[in-house]
């Protein structure tokens, strides 16, 4: 009984104490369930995260210094590494009227007191229109280029409203310069026009646009060839000029200029009704300069073996068709007689003789039944006959008519008369030594040998003696062919062409210069024939250049004439 | 646990607490470079930009149209002739007279003292018409200061001129 009490007394302590430690045994189990679980927790929320970083979220992009140095649109350099076009990290002015977000009046002070702010910053404000566009409460540019030290002044006028982000810019630090060459970057951040278009995959490529693409385009040159076809074309009132430098060997175009031309740092109206390229796109019937290539092809082809043969000089009658020169050269001419007095009844003759197939051939050789080959989109498609030449249409394309082409077409048949015969495409971009278009032959080095001397007579006893820099040993041909109009030719338009090379005795460079309807003004003598036009200013032109590209003026060099020079009079004479 | 144990385990507390510190500082010290580097390469952007801002500038204001504008109105520099270079050595020896017959070989003299009559230099006239430095209009006055401070003659004449700018 009494163990039973004790029993009884004893239990219920102890029952107790078991009872405790169970529950914090437990409660410690549990603690350590949880503490585990949140562990678990924690890890499996990393593991997400991490899956997440990996999977789902894009890789943060790395603002490296690499990547802010690269510039957002390539640079385009000349030949020398002259910048030409170049990314501009520049400023806009924006009006912003919810910047202030109070719903009340976008500006802090009235309208009329920002405007005349900012016209203390920018002078050519319009005051009265800005305070109006102010007042007017719109979202909308001020103006799109502003300057880091203009931002300054606009940020210390302190009005929120007024804001500058940060745009790119594309600048164009020589200006109006080989516009038609370079063309433009229009809003879309894409090029327009001219080699911004062509290379714009390039410029834009991450991968690439950190090099500068240098063009085959030298400055100094396309400056002096604009300056002095600028002048030219003013003297004479010609509505538009094209002038091109080809470099002989490599078909380089050291400069390209069509006049008038537009500005690319603002395009405006005027600039695009200016953005057509006449030395690349428009199509001109030539006229004499496509003389030589008629003797060429007629050399070549065995048609012409004797330079001294001569040929009667009275109109032709052909098809109902009347060929004619200007003026009454005499009973009969030869060959350098034709040239340097540029008669067409003898140089359609040649051509007739030569026949249809073989001159085409040449011609297509020369690839004046295509598009000029040049980078630029702009590229006029040739007035071209395809099928069998009828003999008029022969005879005509002999001196110049009745085909069409570009003048770059032009330069690069020059090119071929004078490099040994060798046609080359010509191009935009810089060519490394050694890595010229291999080309086609077109005329025999003999061939390409006797033009030399020919043109330089043009040059020394013809209508291009205005051009005959002296020490340059220029040579070339004239050529002013009447502008076709409706029903006809226009008499009193012409396209006045003077294709040149030099220097003769190793020709490394030509010269194109065309004016578009120049006029009989004082300055050109009250004539209108490219002679006294467009020879004048490659006259001006070769000497300006000659020492850039490296061909020194020299009177003790020429090409020898002496074997033609008996052939000729005392020379003289008219297109 | 005994005193042995007990230092024990304070000295681990201790070198972990030291390397925490230093891992600290380190980790401090990284993210200041690093910050350092970021800042300079912002610098260097910025002035990246500035130098293309100055480039542009320069290159448009020189542009090839405005030099031939300046060149038209203010200098009016025409292209070279021929006969202002000289291609080869023949060129060049066709500038000098043949030695005539039993004359003695020429002597090449390069130094003239002051008190001899030496040729006068071309003053430097500054492109607005006033001069450079009023002493250099009279070069002679020139020479004879420096040849009177250094008490020797002076052998070339244009370095005399040319020293007394730099002063």
């Amino acid at each position: 009984m009494n163990a039973l009490t004790f029993n009884a007394g004893f239990a219920p302590s102890r029952i107790r104490l078991v009872d405790i430690r169970r529950r914090q045994l437990l409660t410690a189990q549990l603690r350590m369930l949880l503490l585990g679980a949140g562990f678990l927790f924690c890890a499996l929320l990393a593991l997400l995260r991490i899956a997440w970083l990996g999977v789902v979220q894009p890789a943060p992009a790395e603002h490296s210094m690499a990547q802010a140095l690269l510039p957002p649109r390539g640079e385009i350099t000349d030949r020398n590494g002259v910048p030409l076009a170049r990314a501009f990290p520049a400023y806009a002015l924006w009006y912003n009227p919810d910047a202030l977000g109070d719903g009340g009046s976008p500006l802090v002070k009235s309208p009329a007191e920002v405007a005349a702010r900012l016209h203390a910053v920018f002078p050519d404000l319009d005051v009265a229109e800005t305070t109006r566009f102010l007042a007017a409460g719109k979202a909308g540019y001020i103006r799109r280029r502003v300057l880091p030290e203009e931002v300054n002044a606009v940020n210390a006028i302190g009005e929120l409203a007024l804001e500058t982000p940060a745009e790119e810019d594309r600048q164009y630090p020589q200006g109006r310069l080989a516009a038609h060459v370079l063309g433009y970057v229009a809003d879309d951040g894409h090029g327009r026009v001219g080699m911004e278009s062509y290379l714009d995959n390039r410029l834009l490529d991450p991968s690439e646009r950190g090099k500068p693409v240098p063009l085959s385009i030298d400055v100094r040159v396309q400056g002096a060839l604009e300056d002095e076809l600028r002048s030219g074309m003013e003297a004479v009132n010609a509505i538009g000029a094209a002038g091109i430098v080809l470099d002989v060997d490599s078909g380089e175009v050291l400069a390209l200029a069509s006049l008038p031309e537009f500005d690319p740092n603002r395009i405006d109206t005027q600039g695009a009704k200016n953005m057509f390229n006449r030395a690349t796109n428009e199509v001109y019937e030539l006229g004499s300069t496509f003389k030589p290539i008629t003797v060429a092809a007629a050399m070549d082809a065995g048609v012409v073996t004797d330079l001294s043969k001569r040929y009667p000089a009275t109109p032709l009658h052909v098809d109902g068709f009347t060929i004619h020169d200007d003026e009454n050269l005499g009973p009969t001419l030869n060959v350098p007689e034709t040239l340097i007095h540029s008669s067409n009844i003898v140089s359609a003759q040649i051509a007739d003789q030569l026949g249809g197939k073989r001159f085409k051939r040449v011609l297509e050789d020369l690839g004046m039944n295509e598009r000029p080959y040049i980078e630029l989109p702009a590229r006029g498609f040739p007035i071209w006959h395809k099928g069998d030449w009828p003999r008029l249409r022969t005879m005509t394309v002999g001196f110049g008519h009745g085909i069409a082409v570009t003048p770059l077409h032009l330069a690069a048949a020059y090119s071929a008369l004078v490099n040994g015969g060798i046609w080359r495409p010509a191009t935009l971009l810089k060519v490394k030594p050694g890595d010229e278009a291999r080309g086609r032959r077109v005329f025999t080095e003999a061939t390409s040998a006797r033009m030399k001397q020919l043109l330089r007579m043009v040059a020394v006893y013809g209508t291009g003696r205005k051009a005959n820099a002296p020490g340059f040993r220029v040579g070339g041909k004239t050529g002013s062919a009447e502008k076709a109009a409706a029903g006809g030719y226009d008499r009193s338009q012409v396209v006045a062409t003077f294709a040149s090379a030099f220097p003769m005795d190793k020709p490394r460079y030509v010269v194109v210069v065309m004016l578009d309807s120049p006029q009989k003004v004082a300055a050109s003598s009250y004539q209108r024939t490219a002679a006294w036009n467009a020879v004048p200013i490659v006259g001006r032109l070769i000497p300006r250049i000659g020492p850039l590209l490296g061909v020194m003026p020299d009177d003790n060099r020429d090409i020898d004439l002496s074997d033609l020079k008996p052939l000729v009079g005392d020379g003289g004479g008219n297109e | 646990m005994t005193q042995q144990s007990r230092l024990r385990r304070m000295g681990w507390l201790a070198v972990l607490s030291l390397c925490t510190v230093c891992y600290l500082a380190l980790h401090l010290k990284v993210h200041a470079v690093q910050s350092e580097v970021v800042r300079s390469e912002r610098q260097i952007i910025a002035l990246a930009n500035r130098r293309m801002l100055l480039e542009t500038e320069f290159e448009t204001r020189a542009s090839q149209e405005q030099l031939a504008s300046w060149n038209r109105l203010d200098f009016g520099y025409a292209a070279p002739a021929a006969g202002q270079f000289v291609e080869n050595e023949r060129q060049l020896a066709k500038f000098g007279t043949p030695r005539g017959p039993g004359a003695p070989a020429p002597i090449l003299v390069a130094a003239v003292t002051s008190g001899e009559k030496a040729p006068s230099f071309a003053n430097f006239v500054s492109p607005l018409g006033k001069p450079v430095d009023e002493r250099l209009l009279e070069p002679d006055a020139a020479h004879h200061d420096v040849a009177e401070r250094t008490g020797a003659t002076i052998s070339i004449p244009l370095a005399a001129a040319i020293g007394n700018v730099r002063e």
